[in-house]
């Protein structure tokens, strides 16, 4: 009598199809092992948002009283690996739904894996993840996140390489053997089986001991009750001149808007593109970004006029959401420098999503 | 509560508005999409409207994204009404602050009504509400259409402004059938335009378009009466692109003549900045290929798709007497001497308005 479930945690619309066929597969897959099975998409983050991250879960259960007792859960419990597509989401995660900003392992039972795809090294990726009281391990499947769109979908083997690694680390849940026996029947089958045991191979798993990450700062949300909403479902207006700041979109982000301010011919393009309204205008005409509401759309970036004004820089090599115009203001310099080092370590600004 | 000190923009009817208000009247931290131009248009109707403006939204994304959670990004009243209640809700609102201000109640002065609905909303469900609102001349309201060409928020289902041939939920593209989306999409603000003799302004833009968006809902605003404005915002979750594309995916709309920038204003027909560059022949429309190719919702298309898509386009340019407004290739008349003809308004009370 257990369930055990996979979380796969991703990019919203980017990587919903990415997710279904994982949690699909696993599943059937572990019905090959005569277990029992089931896919559930959490109900707070449909509609999808492009980019806003999003969870899909495969419950896998002995049985299937147990299965039952998971699927009516609204997230289950015993999650055994957190599969975590694009290495960026390993800084906190927030839904379009109102939760606030959650750690990437909030969820992960103890003793639990939590696996990213990342080129990333271990050190770098505990900066961002939230210690825990139990030991849990951490596992590195190297890669780039896999991005697709809606209809189109980005078949480059991230699924079952995914597939592959979570057989390693999950110790019988899913066996290998019967996600290749799945696989055979599908369309490729051979190929599948490759990307399987590469995915089996290729993940690099690491011990993390209780206490060891970064700190956890996790407050949960403190919802309103009923006595202290406002009658009629009244929400208070944002005063002009201030933000939404119950929701901050920065989590959104893979790839955040660089601005080389020497460059800058202050044409207000970037403001007026703005979707987000993240541009804030400073006293001699250049335009500070906001990084808390940006979600790293690229808008901006794409309508700048002046070639290398603005760059989308992978949001892997920032800590934090400061706005950047003050290091400018103090030091042209010193904020050049930085601009040259994050650039240098991001290996040149993100040309693309990956989607047409 | 006091409401904080505010400049109302001045702003009058301008062909060339070069100064734009700082501050936003619809400001970040809303559940959008990375890139969403719908969201965009919100803010440019927000900041040119100004803070003595009243809004209502029917469900869509712009409702469910702005307002969910206990949480808003709308400095502006803002109140949600049903699906299809757009140009009621419109017209009840308007109908309220004038009954108000006549008994005194609040001050007599100009206060914006503003009704949005989406392509769903307001080109499927909402056109008999819509065009009931523009029937009615003795109140100034304007009706915005965000038009993103599905029923985006419940995840892309096809609705009438869905271009022909894109895959939705739908209508997926299947190895049998290709093409599962038949219809072509209707030209809402044409439509409204021609059956609405006493609305006062119509005008169809593109978020691309900044200024021009802002110029008509300006003016939209300012002649009074009920009149409606139409936009046209790419969507990068529905239409399956990258994100960054949106602005220019809107722009590139017009470059190849798929959305035409015109107005209406009193029965005066007029095109701007591209699209009347394209009608004098000054510049040439792109090819639509250059569009379709660059959307998933597109991918299946297969050149006699394209061929097909173009043809269409091209008729709207080349045969139509309004290119790409009203379907009309033939009409028995020459053209209309000119009358200078006035017609006079309704005097308050009567019924005859």
């Amino acid at each position: 009598m257990s369930a055990g479930a996979v979380d796969v945690t991703y990019r919203g619309v980017f990587q919903k199809n990415l997710a279904g066929v994982i949690t699909k597969e696993l599943v059937k897959a572990a019905r090959r092992e005569d277990k029992f099975g089931g896919t559930v998409a959490r109900y707070g983050d449909s509609p999808e948002r492009n980019g806003i991250p999003a969870k899909q879960f495969a419950v896998i259960a002995s049985d299937m009283a147990s299965l039952q007792v998971e699927m009516t859960k609204y997230e289950p419990d015993n999650v055994v690996v957190v599969a975590v597509m694009d290495d960026t989401l390993a800084k906190g995660i927030e839904s379009w739904a109102w939760y606030g900003v959650r750690p990437i392992n909030l969820n992960l039972a103890p003793g639990g894996t939590l696996l990213v795809i990342s080129r990333q090294d271990p050190a770098a990726l505990l900066k961002w993840i939230p210690r825990r009281p139990q030991p849990w391990t951490l596992a590195i499947l190297p890669g780039e996140p896999s991005f697709g769109g809606l209809w189109v979908y980005n078949d480059d083997g991230t699924d079952y390489r995914t597939m592959g690694a979570i057989a390693r680390v999950t110790d019988g849940l899913v066996s290998l053997e019967s996600l290749i026996a799945q696989a055979a029947g599908t369309r490729d089958g051979g190929k599948r089986e490759q990307q399987l045991r590469e995915g089996y191979e290729a993940v690099q798993l690491h011990q993390v001991a209780a206490g060891e990450g970064a700190e956890d700062t996790y407050v949960p949300v403190q919802m309103p009750d009923w006595t202290q909403m406002r009658e009629g479902l009244v929400v208070p207006a944002v005063e002009v001149g201030r933000t939404n700041e119950l929701f901050m979109k920065y989590t959104t982000r893979t790839a955040r808007p660089l601005i080389k301010f020497d460059a800058c011919v202050k044409c207000q393009i970037c403001y007026t593109v703005c979707p987000d309204e993240c541009f804030i205008p400073t006293p001699e005409g250049h335009y500070d970004v906001n990084y808390d509401h940006c979600c790293g759309c690229g808008i901006c970036a794409q309508s700048c006029p002046v070639s290398g004004c603005i760059e989308m820089v992978n949001e892997a090599v920032f800590d934090g959401n400061e706005p950047l115009h003050g290091v400018y203001e103090r030091d042209p310099a010193a904020y050049e420098e930085l601009r040259a080092e994050k650039l240098a370590k991001a290996g040149g600004p993100v040309p693309h999503y990956g989607i047409y | 509560m006091t409401a904080p000190e505010m400049t109302i923009p001045d702003l009058e009817i301008n062909r060339r508005l070069t100064i734009l208000p700082m501050q936003e009247f619809y400001t970040s931290g809303h559940r959008t999409c990375q890139g969403c131009e719908s969201a965009l248009v919100m803010r440019y109707m927000a900041k040119v409207a100004g803070p003595r403006t009243l809004v209502t939204g029917t469900t869509g994304c712009m409702y469910v994204a702005n307002t969910s959670y206990n949480s808003t990004p709308w400095a502006l009243p803002w109140a949600h009404t049903q699906l299809g209640s757009a140009g009621s809700s419109a017209v009840g609102t308007a109908a309220a602050l004038k009954a108000l201000m006549r008994k005194g109640k609040i001050p007599d002065e100009r206060i914006n009504v503003i009704a949005f609905c989406s392509d769903g909303g307001g080109g499927d469900m909402g056109l008999a509400t819509l065009s009931a609102a523009l029937q009615d001349t003795r109140y100034n309201l304007l009706i915005l259409l965000y038009d993103n060409e599905s029923y985006a928020n419940t995840d892309i289902q096809a609705s009438g402004m869905t271009p022909w041939g894109a895959v939705t939920a739908f209508t997926p593209s299947g190895s049998q059938m290709r093409i599962t989306h038949h219809r072509w999409k209707k030209n809402v603000p044409a439509l409204l335009m021609a059956g609405h003799p006493t609305g006062r302004y119509f005008a169809n833009a593109s978020s691309g378009f900044g200024m021009d968006l802002m110029e008509k809902v300006r003016t939209a605003l300012d002649v009074g009466g009920p009149t409606f404005v139409q936009t046209h915002d790419p969507c990068p979750k529905g239409w399956d692109f990258d994100p960054r594309m949106s602005h220019e995916l809107a722009i590139l709309a017009v470059e190849c003549g798929i959305t035409v920038l015109w107005d209406c204003l009193e029965g005066e027909l007029r095109y701007q900045g591209l699209t009347r560059q394209q009608v004098d022949g000054a510049v040439k429309r792109r090819p639509v290929a250059d569009y379709l190719r660059r959307q998933g919702r597109f991918a299946h298309f297969a050149d006699d798709d394209i061929d097909f898509f173009q043809a269409r386009i091209d008729e709207m340019w080349e045969d139509w007497i309004l290119p790409g407004v009203l379907r009309i290739k033939q009409t028995p008349f020459g053209p209309r001497p000119e009358s200078g003809r006035s017609v006079p308004e309704p005097t308050e009370g009567g019924n005859h308005g």
